[in-house]
């Protein structure tokens, strides 16, 4: 296990920021010779000067389409238009040809159906369905997906979106730049979709927040325009930015004119005159159930692929079939989108399975025992000390595959630098206290203990292979060594007391109090075992495992003083993913606390930060102000720079990856993929190129 | 002697013989309507005492409905800012002080006007409010799981009489046989073994003798196509272990007190009275000494509506049985308290009618039981 991540890691090499802005170095793990790498080139050329050069390559290799046996079977019903009705043009139809590592894909054959776990959470149904308008590699690098390319003028202040000609919405309606119009002005603008504060559309004109200008060029074209240089950092690598459509056709109906969702004036769309009410019981005739306005809003405009009935771009599509058409049904089903726009390499219309189904369990290790019963093909987030007895039982049958992590550390400990507590907040940003606090445990034995040896030790660093990546920083504080940090912890100021523990100089106790919460489950495993560490360091400490908003809460309340297993953890794939993993601007995570409050609120609220936790800040406002990938390139490294220096957060051990075990049915799951947000995870398995064989 | 047989044959002239119709119709005749009607009108403040209760246990933990939901967004990724939080909270009325979240929330349920915006779009006059974690009608989430919790539950339950009431008859009339000790031990397993561990125990044995675990009540099949003839055995198979699991834990109480009862009443006076003058064993046990004996076990039947409507929640996530329990726990887990509190309420009025119902059903079994006190 361990050679295959680091195989992983190696293979993998995710040089994010390396992807030069509009992933210059995207070569080789999409299609070559396909209209889609047309899509790829306009990807590559976007970081240079505008492309228009997406009419250029030939189309799939194959000159005929096919389909599904089931789909051909409704076409001679007459319940369903031909093939080449329902695909773009030959020459924009998608045409997938390897996986996100870059191997080239088995061709599949139809029908089958996928069984997955239950989908839970808002974002669970749309992790192995959902078409964004690019699509990340394993490496960091990306290309167009839904949009058929993407430019910019010199000044990145216009950006160009080109879309697939007839391409048609999952319920055969066409899909064209009405609908990115729509979206825009009718269900992004006013809020409706409650994602307004979408930084990738938004800028700073005069000092106030400003929008983008959206312009109709033709059916198939679309301009963004800016005030400002919008960078694709800022704009098409934003991880929020997934979508930039909504169907109008369904939608339309469904959107209120009120003073909480203002008309936006625009040339497209005139006001749709249609109060609270009648929008609800619109909705309700469409079989959508919602307590408000706002609440219907995010639920078509934003998590649309949990509706039924509304149309999408995405491979399956929620079924209609009451009893099976909701996430949270113990059967949820998803069926193939009859529309959907992409082909293998012999133009098969892909999805190849006819449905997903999640099967939803109410414990944990249910799961597993489907699997065993060959009721499920992939089992998803299989905890470590169950693999190995999984691949034995099941022999042949299934095989492990793993999305290796982003994260910077398994079993992470964080202080609370804000700590309202004068005596603990002045402990904590005492650099020796947290040198002591890693040294004082015996990594190996807690992998071993606690991962039967699956996880090595660790620091909370960039993973091997990650950008950034660094063997000492990995490495630093992780000598076992008990009388050494003994010995930091009496420079520190700590006074040993006469019960064999430490207490602040001026006599009071000092007790470290270590907040997990449940669904972590870190509070029963983890703990007991590294307080025996602490203990024997002098360090008395005790924990408070809660649910995790009363979690939260007291996180929120500044009510804590250490946390095993942060809620908002440090670190991760890449700024441009996130920031807040690495820089203290926001409300949000444990390792800054109220230093990111500060930030969040302009100085209203917080703790004004100082020191090293400031200057991430001011380099992350150069990182933000340059195009330069280079540049920014050197700057992030700075950033993880003061980090390494500063370790807020001390890991124990390395970070473990999403380990599924998949039925040897199943074909074209790669191994070694990396799991992120801002590859919205699972959905970089892509799920429609899997297909089941008995 | 003869002092004696005057008695005996006034006794049996004190008692006609009534057909069951006219017994029923002379114990209505009694005070018992009044009664009924009495404890009708406690029901009102008992209820309001306990929505009180309820809505502000619910509420007690710290955070609230949108705090958990951020919590959960977090865990997906998504990052939400305070604005919108406090937005949130405007909009569901979490902002208000709690006594004005439980007013609105106690009248919208007892009456919502006919010109409010919820009757013209439900047609109801009810708003059991909306469950957040659900994003449905509070009373759909219910109404989802209500059919299949009562069925799973009313067959259990009729197993479990079934089973238990002969094997106490049995061991109170064969006391210390081997059949007794057998039952009793088996009893106290079944009342020992704590019904999560059973559970998991029967789905191994399962798994390691069919290849299937039977987790949840449907196959896949039945979850699409729904249950029907040609797959009820199927899903009669499923039902086994739910049967065995929760079945037994309860069995062993009633086997207990059914059998203590018996052992009490055989031995009474009237027993022997009716058994030296030749009435038949069956007739004595089952016609009095059962009839005694059951007592208890019907004061007990005040839950059982309330339990039919709920289910078992703990067993029901072992075995995945999507019934009403994982949903109330899900709700208050999640802080979605219209539908927490919807589920408890329902599960106290349900409690309040059951105790009333078996109120008179004991009274009917025993008729020494009077609704008033004083002069009988």
């Amino acid at each position: 296990m361990k050679k295959r991540l680091i195989a992983l890691l190696l293979a993998g090499t995710m040089t994010l920021s390396l992807a030069a802005c509009g992933g210059s170095g995207d070569s080789g793990s999409t299609p070559s010779d396909s209209s889609e790498s047309t899509q790829q080139s306009s990807a590559q050329e976007s970081t240079q000067e505008s492309s228009t050069q997406e009419e250029s390559a030939p189309p799939a290799e194959a000159s005929a389409f096919s389909e599904s046996p089931s789909l051909t079977d409704l076409v001679s019903a007459g319940s369903l238009p031909a093939l080449e009705e329902r695909i773009p043009v030959e020459s924009d139809v998608f045409v997938d040809t390897t996986d996100a590592l870059g191997n080239t894909l088995e061709i599949g054959t139809y029908g089958g159906v996928i069984n997955l776990g239950g989908a839970g959470g808002g974002w669970g149904l749309s992790r192995p369905v959902l078409e964004g308008i690019i699509r990340f590699n394993s490496d960091g690098t990306y290309y167009p997906n839904v949009i058929k390319s993407y430019e910019h003028n010199d000044d990145y202040t216009v950006w160009t979106f080109k879309l697939r000609e007839g391409m048609k919405w999952s319920d055969g309606e066409d899909f064209n730049a009405d609908d990115i119009t729509f979206w825009y002005y009718m269900c992004h603008l006013n809020n409706y979709d409650t994602k307004k504060s979408w930084a990738a559309l938004k800028e700073t004109v005069d000092g106030e927040d400003a929008w983008a200008k959206l312009d109709k060029v033709d059916d198939y074209t679309v301009t963004w325009t800016f005030v400002n240089p919008k960078f694709p950092a800022d704009f098409i690598e934003n991880g929020d930015f997934k979508w930039c459509w909504a169907p109008e056709h369904y939608l339309s109906d469904l959107i209120p004119d009120t003073e909480e969702f203002a008309y936006v004036e625009n040339p497209y769309y005139a006001k749709t005159g249609l109060d609270d009410e009648t929008v609800l019981k619109n909705a309700q005739a469409k079989g959508i159930d919602a307590a408000t306005v706002k609440d219907l809003g995010k639920q078509v405009a934003y998590y649309f692929w949990n509706e039924d009935g509304l149309p999408t771009l995405n491979s399956y599509v929620l079924s209609t079939k009451e009893g099976n058409n909701s996430k949270d049904a113990q059967l949820c089903i998803m069926e193939r989108n009859p529309y959907f726009w992409k082909v293998d390499a012999q133009g098969q219309q892909l999805p190849y399975c006819e449905e997903i189904h999640f099967n939803t369990t109410s414990e944990d290790g249910q799961d597993q025992l489907m699997f065993r019963s060959g009721e499920l093909d992939i089992l998803g987030s299989v905890p470590m000390e169950d693999i190995s007895s999984l691949l034995t039982d099941l022999g042949d049958s299934a095989y492990l595959r793993t999305l290796a992590s982003t994260n910077w550390g398994s079993y992470l400990l964080t202080f609370n630098y804000t700590c309202k507590d004068a005596n603990y907040a002045t402990l904590f940003a005492d650099s020796r206290f947290r040198q002591a606090m890693s040294i004082c445990v015996d990594r190996n034995q807690v992998s071993g203990l606690l991962t039967e040896g699956f996880l090595e030790p660790g620091q909370c660093a960039p993973q091997e292979g990650n950008f950034g990546y660094d063997e000492e920083w990995v490495n630093k504080w992780t000598e076992y060594d008990v009388d050494g940090a003994k010995k930091l912890l009496d420079e520190c100021g700590l006074v040993m007391g006469s019960d064999g523990f430490y207490d602040f100089a001026d006599g009071t106790d000092f007790v470290l109090t270590i907040y997990t919460y449940t669904d972590l489950g870190m509070g029963d495993t983890v703990y007991p075992v590294l307080e025996q560490y602490f203990n024997a360091a002098g360090i008395k400490c005790a924990t408070k495992d809660y649910d995790v908003s009363a979690f939260d809460q007291e996180i929120d309340n500044n009510d804590w003083y250490a946390v095993l297993g942060p809620h908002t953890a440090i670190g991760g794939v890449s700024l441009k993913s996130r920031v807040q993993p690495f820089v203290p601007i926001a409300q949000s995570a444990e390792w800054y606390g109220e230093y990111g409050t500060y930030y969040d609120t302009n100085g209203a609220q917080g703790v004004k930060p100082e020191g090293d936790m400031a200057k991430l800040v001011e380099i992350y406002e150069k990182w933000k102000a340059t195009p330069d990938s280079a540049e920014r390139d050197k700057y992030t490294l700075e950033i993880y720079d003061l980090h390494k220096a500063n370790l807020w957060t001390i890991a124990y051990l390395k970070a473990g990856g999403d380990y599924n075990i998949v039925s040897s049915k199943i074909h074209n799951f790669p191994d070694l993929l990396v799991s992120d947000d801002l590859y919205q995870y699972q959905n970089i398995v892509h799920y429609w190129t899997l297909f089941k064989t008995e | 002697m003869e002092e004696n047989a005057y008695k005996s044959k006034s006794m049996h002239e004190d008692l006609p013989k009534k057909t069951l119709w006219e017994s029923v119709s002379d114990f209505f005749k009694k005070d018992l309507v009044q009664y009924i009607v009495k404890r009708i009108l406690m029901f009102i403040p008992t209820l309001l005492l306990i929505s009180v209760l309820v809505f502000f246990v619910i509420q007690l933990p710290p955070g609230d409905y949108v705090s958990a939901h951020i919590a959960a967004l977090a865990t997906e990724g998504e990052i939400v800012d305070a604005d919108y939080a406090a937005q949130l909270r405007a909009d569901y009325g979490l902002d208000l002080p709690i006594h004005e979240q439980y007013i609105k929330w106690i009248k919208d349920i007892i009456w919502t006007p006919t010109d409010s915006s919820y009757y013209r779009l439900y047609g109801s006059h009810h708003n059991w409010k909306y469950s957040f974690a659900y994003g449905r009608d509070v009373w759909d989430v219910v109404d989802d799981r209500l059919g299949l919790t009562i069925l799973v539950t009313a067959i259990i339950m009729i197993f479990q009489y079934a089973v238990s009431l002969p094997i106490a008859i049995y061991a109170s009339t064969h006391q210390y046989s081997v059949g007794d000790y057998i039952s009793s031990v088996i009893g106290f397993l079944g009342a020992a073994i704590p019904n999560f561990i059973l559970a998991i125990v029967l789905m191994y044995l399962s798994y390691k003798w069919t290849g299937n675990a039977n987790v949840g009540l449907f196959s896949q099949e039945m979850l699409q196509n729904g249950v029907q003839l040609y797959n009820f055995g199927e899903f009669l198979k499923r039902m086994i272990i739910p049967i065995v699991v929760i079945g037994t834990s309860g069995t062993c109480g009633i086997i207990r007190s059914v059998r203590a009862q018996m052992l009490d009443e055989v031995g009474r006076q009237y027993t022997l009275t009716a058994r030296a003058k030749g009435v038949p064993e069956r007739t004595i046990i089952m016609k009095y000494c059962f009839r005694a004996a059951i007592n208890p076990t019907v004061s007990g039947l005040g839950g059982v509506l309330s339990s039919l409507f709920s289910g078992s929640t703990v067993t029901a996530m072992v075995l995945n049985m999507q019934i009403q329990g994982p949903v109330l726990l899900k709700a208050l887990q999640a802080q979605d308290m219209y539908l927490a509190g919807a589920i408890v309420m329902v599960q106290a009025v349900l409690v309040v009618v059951g105790i009333l119902l078996s109120d008179i059903a004991l009274a009917f079994l025993d008729p020494r039981i009077r609704y008033s006190g004083g002069g009988r």
